[in-house]
C-alpha cells in the first residue's frame, strides 16, 4: 500500500504540476524582462478556453495545444502594448488584463462546456510497461510532461547561457544601460512577454487538454497566482520553479492521500502553501543581494533620450 | 529603493489570494455552482441576448410564460444540464407554454434582478434551480402574489412559493449495488465537493447498496470544496485511483471530469446529476443516476394554466419518473445487470428499504437503531458515514 500510494503522491504531482510548472516558467521569463504579469490567470483561462475550442472543433489534440500557445502569445501582446508601448502601469494592466481573461475565455469556452474532447495520449515510461498494472497505470504520462523539465532546462539555458537571455537579464535590471549596450529595450520586453505567454498558453493547454479533458468557466481557479507566487518563491530561477511546482502540487496530493486515509488536514491551510512559502523566502533572502528580484521589476521604461 | 515594486506586487499577490480564498470558502454548499470569482459582467451578457428571444411570440399571447434561471451553464453535462432539459420539457409538452431561461445566475443579486426582469416580460411562474435562489425568489414571491415560484429542492413555502425535488437515495444504493459486483480491489472511490448532509446520505446510500452484495467493500470519501473546480476533482480522482480505487463516482456540479479521468486511468465510474455523463467513458462507463424532472414541471405548469395549483413539498423518487438510471456500459455483465434490477424492484414494492436500522457509523455507534429507518425529513441532516468508509463526515 504504502509504496503505491507515495508512487501515487508522485504521479499526481507531476500530472497536477506540469500545468503550474509551465505558467512559472513564463511568468519568470516576463519578471527577468522586467515585467509582472498579473494577468497570467486570464492568459491561462484565455488559452485553456482556445485550446479546448480548437481540440473539439479539429479533434486534434495537437493543434490544440497549439491555438493554446499562440492564444497566450498572443494574450501577452495586449499587455505588452499597454505596458511597453503605452507606459502603462503594470500591475494596473495586468489585473486589467486578469479581467478581461475571465470574461473572454467565458465567452470562447460557452459552446464547449461539457463536451468531450481528445484528449492527448498517454505514454507508459520506456521500459516499465511490464510492471503490474497497477503501477503502469501510474507511470503513463502524457507528452507535455515527459518535456515539463527539459522544457524548464531550456529555459534556464535561455536565460542565463545566450545572447537572448542576456539581454532579457539586462533589460529587465536596467534599462538604460540595456539601451546604452546598443539593444531594444521596447522590442526585448515585447520577445520576453509574448514568450511568457506561449509557455503559459502551454501550461493552460496542458491543464484542458491533457488533465481535465474539458472546459469549466474559470476553472484554473486560482493556479496564475500561484504560479506569480512561485516565481518568487523559486527566486526568479527556472531550475528552483521545477522543485516549487512540484512542491506544491505534491502538497495537495498529499493532503487527498490523507483525507482518504481519514487523517485530517485543512484543505484551505493547504491552499495558503504556496503563498506561506512565498513569505517565508522572502523574509529569508529579502535582503540578500545574490537572490533579488530583478531590479527594475515593475518599473515602466520611459525612454532613453 | 530596489525592492519597492516588489513589495507592491506581493502585497496586491496577497490582497488578491485572500480575496479568492474569501471567495472560495463563503461559497455556500449548493447543489449549483455560485462561482467565487464570477465577474459582474457575466449575467448582465445573458440578458440581452434573452430578452429578444422573449418579446418576439408576444403577438400570438402564449398561455403562460414561464421563468427560469439556473446557476451554471446549462450545457455542463451535470445538475445545471438536468434542470435546463427538464424545464424544456414542459415547452415540449404544452404548446402554448413561452419559456424564457436564464443561465450562470450564481449570485443572489443577480437572481433578483433576472426574477424582476422576468416578471416585468409577463412571465406567471418562475422556477428557480439554484439553491442559493430560494431566498430571493421567496422575497420576490412577497413582492409578486400572482407569479407562481418554484424551487428545486428547497423546504420554504408561502402561498405563491412552493418547491419539486427528485429522491436519489434508492438510485444511489441501485449504483452501489452494481459498483459493489464491478470492483475488483474492493474500493469504492466518492468524490465530494462538501461534506453537507444530502452528499454523505449519497455516499452513505451508495456504499449501503455496495456493502449488501459484497462485504469486504471500502468506500472512500474525499473532498474538493467547490462545486465546480475541475483540477481538484482530477486531482482527487486520480489520488483515489492511486490507491487501488477501481470504482469512482461523483457529487459536484458536473461529472464530466471525475468519470473522464477515471476512464483515462481505466477505472469504472458511476455518474450523478444528469444522465449525459456516459459519453464521457465509452468503456468504463458502469451506470448512472440523473433528475429528469420534466414530468413533474409539466404537470406543475398545467396546474397553473387551469388555475388548480396549489403550494406542495413535492419530493418524488426513481419509480415517480423524477430520477433515472442511464445505460449501463458495455463492460457490465448481464448478471450483474440483472441483480441491480432484482434489488431495484425490491425497493420498488417497499420489501427493501435504504436505510433500515441497524445503521452503524464509521465508529460503530448504532446512528439508524434496529427496526427503525431514517427517514427522508433526517436525510439532509446526516452528519456520519457508514461503517467501512473511509474519509471525514465534516
Amino acid at each position: 500500500m504504502t509504496g503505491l500510494a507515495i508512487l501515487g503522491v508522485l504521479s499526481s504531482a507531476l500530472f497536477s504540476g506540469a500545468s503550474l510548472l509551465y505558467a512559472t516558467l513564463g511568468e519568470t521569463i516576463n519578471q527577468r524582462a522586467g515585467i509582472v504579469n498579473l494577468g497570467l490567470e486570464g492568459v491561462l483561462l484565455i488559452s485553456g478556453a482556445t485550446g479546448i475550442a480548437v481540440t473539439s472543433l479539429t479533434g486534434n489534440p495537437y493543434l490544440g495545444i497549439l491555438a493554446a500557445v499562440i492564444a497566450g502569445g498572443l494574450t501577452n501582446i495586449i499587455l505588452a502594448f499597454l505596458v511597453v508601448t503605452r507606459r502603462g502601469n503594470q500591475l494596473a494592466s495586468g489585473l486589467a488584463l486578469m479581467f478581461f481573461g475571465f470574461g473572454v475565455s467565458a465567452l470562447i469556452g460557452r459552446a464547449f462546456v461539457g463536451l468531450k474532447i481528445n484528449g492527448l495520449p498517454r505514454i507508459v515510461v520506456p521500459g516499465l510497461s511490464n510492471l503490474p498494472t497497477r503501477y503502469v497505470s501510474l507511470l503513463q504520462f502524457d507528452i507535455l510532461i515527459y518535456l515539463a523539465i527539459p522544457v524548464a532546462v531550456f529555459v534556464w539555458w535561455l536565460l542565463f547561457r545566450t545572447r537572448w537571455g542576456l539581454g532579457v537579464r539586462a533589460v529587465g535590471e536596467n534599462s538604460d544601460t540595456a539601451f546604452a549596450s546598443g539593444r531594444n529595450p521596447h522590442w526585448i520586453k515585447y520577445q520576453a512577454l509574448i514568450a511568457g505567454g506561449m509557455l503559459a498558453g502551454l501550461g493552460a493547454a496542458h491543464l484542458t487538454i491533457a488533465y481535465t479533458l474539458n472546459w469549466s468557466e474559470f476553472m484554473t481557479g486560482g493556479r496564475g497566482f500561484i504560479a506569480i507566487a512561485l516565481v518568487i518563491f523559486s527566486k526568479w530561477n527556472p531550475i528552483r520553479a521545477i522543485a516549487g511546482a512540484l512542491l506544491f502540487s505534491g502538497a495537495v496530493a498529499f493532503q487527498l492521500l490523507l483525507q482518504a486515509s481519514g487523517v485530517n488536514v485543512s484543505p484551505f491551510l493547504l491552499d495558503t502553501l504556496p503563498y506561506l512559502l512565498t513569505i517565508l523566502v522572502l523574509m529569508l533572502w529579502g535582503g540578500s543581494r545574490k537572490y533579488a528580484a530583478p531590479a527594475s521589476l515593475g518599473r515602466v521604461y520611459m525612454g532613453t533620450e | 529603493m530596489l525592492r519597492k515594486p516588489l513589495y507592491s506586487l506581493f502585497g496586491v499577490l496577497i490582497v488578491l489570494s485572500l480575496l479568492l480564498a474569501a471567495c472560495g470558502t463563503a461559497e455556500t454548499p449548493t447543489d449549483a455552482p455560485a462561482e467565487p470569482t464570477a465577474p459582474a459582467e457575466e449575467p448582465m451578457e445573458e440578458e440581452p441576448t434573452e430578452a429578444p428571444v422573449a418579446e418576439e411570440p408576444m403577438e400570438e399571447g402564449p398561455c403562460l410564460i414561464i421563468g427560469a434561471l439556473h446557476g451554471g451553464p446549462i450545457n455542463d453535462a451535470g445538475y445545471n444540464q438536468a434542470m435546463h432539459e427538464s424545464v424544456a420539457a414542459i415547452g415540449e409538452n404544452i404548446d402554448c407554454v413561452e419559456i424564457i431561461e436564464a443561465e450562470n445566475v450564481p449570485e443572489e443579486a443577480g437572481a433578483i434582478t433576472t426574477i424582476e426582469n422576468m416578471i416585468s416580460e409577463g412571465a406567471g411562474m418562475i422556477i428557480a434551480t439554484a439553491f442559493n435562489h430560494q431566498y430571493p425568489a421567496l422575497e420576490l414571491a412577497g413582492k409578486y402574489p400572482d407569479v407562481i415560484f418554484e424551487h428545486a429542492g428547497g423546504w420554504e413555502m408561502s402561498g405563491n412559493f412552493a418547491n419539486f425535488f427528485g429522491e436519489p437515495p434508492e438510485a444511489w444504493y441501485l449504483m452501489g449495488v452494481a459498483a459493489g459486483q464491478m470492483t475488483e480491489t474492493d474500493k469504492l472511490g466518492f468524490v465530494a465537493a462538501f461534506p453537507i448532509g444530502w452528499t454523505l446520505t449519497f455516499a452513505n446510500a451508495f456504499h449501503l447498496g455496495a456493502q449488501s452484495v459484497n462485504p469486504d467493500v471500502e468506500t472512500t470519501v474525499s473532498y474538493t470544496f467547490n462545486w465546480a473546480d475541475s483540477a481538484k476533482e482530477a486531482d482527487a480522482t486520480n489520488a483515489l485511483i492511486n490507491q487501488g480505487i477501481d470504482v469512482v463516482t461523483m457529487h459536484v456540479d458536473s461529472p464530466a471530469t471525475v468519470v473522464s479521468t477515471a476512464e483515462s486511468r481505466g477505472a469504472y465510474s458511476v455518474g450523478f446529476q444528469s444522465t449525459h455523463a456516459q459519453e464521457f467513458a465509452p468503456e468504463y462507463w458502469i451506470s448512472g443516476t440523473g433528475y429528469t424532472l420534466g414530468d413533474t414541471l409539466t404537470w406543475l405548469a398545467g396546474n397553473v394554466i387551469d388555475g388548480s395549483w396549489e403550494p406542495i413539498f413535492l419530493r418524488c423518487g426513481l419509480w415517480d419518473g423524477c430520477m433515472d438510471m442511464a445505460p449501463f456500459g458495455p463492460r457490465v455483465p448481464q448478471e450483474v445487470q440483472d441483480e441491480v434490477m432484482t434489488v431495484s424492484s425490491a425497493l420498488e414494492s417497499g420489501e427493501l428499504v435504504v436505510f433500515t436500522g441497524p445503521v452503524y457509523d464509521q465508529e460503530g455507534n448504532v446512528v439508524v437503531a434496529e427496526g427503525e429507518v431514517l427517514g427522508p425529513d433526517l436525510m439532509s441532516a446526516v452528519d456520519w458515514l457508514a461503517q467501512g468508509m473511509i474519509g471525514s463526515p465534516q
